[in-house]
């Protein structure tokens, strides 16, 4: 009976955990399908850069979902900071310097992007020490009760 | 550890949501911003220099101000040496605002005929440095520049004056006519006066005309010069050959002697 209960709560976790990651990965493809049209004047001037963010987008919901598959194991927070570091290896080697420029027969436009830059990078590796955060909190919370197990 | 893990967590997110949304909107405005050139003018400045003015319609229909609108066009001739620098600051472009911009950009064509006289007879490129450069939304300095070339036009190409005829008027005269002929290229009207001194085969002075022009853009010139010589034997003998000697006065430019030799 016990064993049928526990084989029915792994489901359901199992289950609810598969519907927080779609909802979740519908989610941010939803946002990134309204506003691309938005930022498209910008990115049709950078040759290659709409594949690059779709690449990204696609890694990126790749990655949320095996971490929220994996919730409330260790390996969740393995992806999620395995995300939060593709998020800014990105931002580093997309934006380089922070300026950015580019060429259009004798026309050449260069956008200074180092504030937005800065502020990416800075939020991003705050979102990297929110998981690291939540790593030592798992490990610390996994310790307690297996010490509280202990007889 | 909990509640601070979160309250991070929800700090990060609203800042990134704000940061989105901001560049979303910045990145939607562009789309509503249109800047135009208009035809340019020409005009010749009580200085006797040339003024280019450029219209620029700039209509900001997005949701940020444009600050620190700047525009700057260099003049260079072929070997790269600058004529010209022009610049034109506007110090913000309200939202939802159609502003019109008049870029002067100023040419002294004594400058250019330093350079030479190719100008005044020949047709040249120049280049032209153009640089634009604003801070939009007050967060995103951005700059777009082109190199292109700006046509000269000769005020008078293919300038010639004809081999002269002689012609016995009196006792005590002979008169000298030759055909003058140039093409204003140029963008501007010509009015002014050219001075032709008769040189002969001794680089005697025999004569001088004057003749008083005036040329419109893109149009052609042709007319006789005449000189009236005091008839004698030696006069007539060394008039066969020699040269002129033109001065050009057309009040943006004073040049010469163009030596024009003929016989």
């Amino acid at each position: 009976m016990a064993e049928q209960q526990k084989s029915k709560n792994l489901v359901k976790d199992v289950s609810f955990r598969v519907a927080k990651a779609t909802v979740k990965a519908i989610l941010v493809y939803l946002l990134y399908f309204l506003l691309m049209p938005m930022l498209s004047p910008l990115f049709e001037m950078v040759p290659g850069f709409v594949e690059s963010i779709e690449a990204f987008i696609a890694f990126y919901i790749v990655l949320m979902i095996l971490g929220d598959l994996t919730s409330k194991t260790v390996f969740q927070h393995f992806f999620n900071t395995a995300r939060a570091l593709f998020f800014i290896g990105y931002l580093l080697l997309s934006m380089g310097d922070g300026v950015f420029s580019t060429s259009y027969e004798s026309f050449s436009l260069t956008v200074n992007l180092t504030l937005f830059y800065t502020i990416a990078a800075t939020l991003s590796l705050l979102g990297l020490a929110r998981t690291i955060l939540q790593a030592i909190n798992f490990m610390h919370e996994k310790a307690e009760a297996d010490s509280n197990l202990e007889p | 550890m909990i509640v601070p893990i979160r309250m991070l967590g929800i700090a990060t997110s609203i800042f990134w949501v704000l940061l989105i949304a901001f560049i979303a909107l910045a990145a939607y405005s562009v789309k509503d911003l249109s800047v135009d050139f208009g035809e340019p003018e020409y005009t010749i400045t009580a200085e006797g220099e040339l003024n280019l003015a450029l219209p620029l319609y700039v209509d900001n229909r997005g949701y940020y101000s444009l600050k620190d609108f700047h525009l700057s066009t260099v003049f260079s001739d072929a070997e790269g040496s600058e004529i010209s620098r022009s610049d034109t600051i506007v110090p913000v472009i309200p939202h939802g605002e159609n502003v019109t911009i008049t870029h002067n950009v100023t040419l002294d064509p004594l400058s250019l005929l330093e350079r030479g006289e190719q100008y005044l007879f020949n047709d040249n490129d120049l280049n032209v440095s153009f640089t634009a450069g604003l801070n939009f939304a007050e967060l995103l300095p951005a700059e777009i520049s082109a190199n292109f070339t700006f046509p000269w036009g000769a005020p008078f190409y293919n300038f010639a004056v004809g081999e002269p005829s002689f012609e016995v008027v009196d006792l005590t005269h002979v008169m000298v006519s030759a055909s003058m002929s140039f093409e204003n290229h140029a963008v501007f009207d010509i009015a002014g006066n050219i001075r032709i001194e008769l040189y002969d085969s001794g680089d005697s002075l025999l004569s001088e005309s004057q003749t008083v022009l005036y040329v419109p853009q893109y149009s052609s010139y042709e007319d006789n010069i005449e000189f009236a010589l005091p008839l004698s034997a030696s006069s007539l003998s060394t008039v066969q050959s020699g040269h002129f000697e033109v001065y050009f006065d057309i009040g943006v430019a004073h040049y010469g002697p163009l030596v024009v030799p003929y016989g």
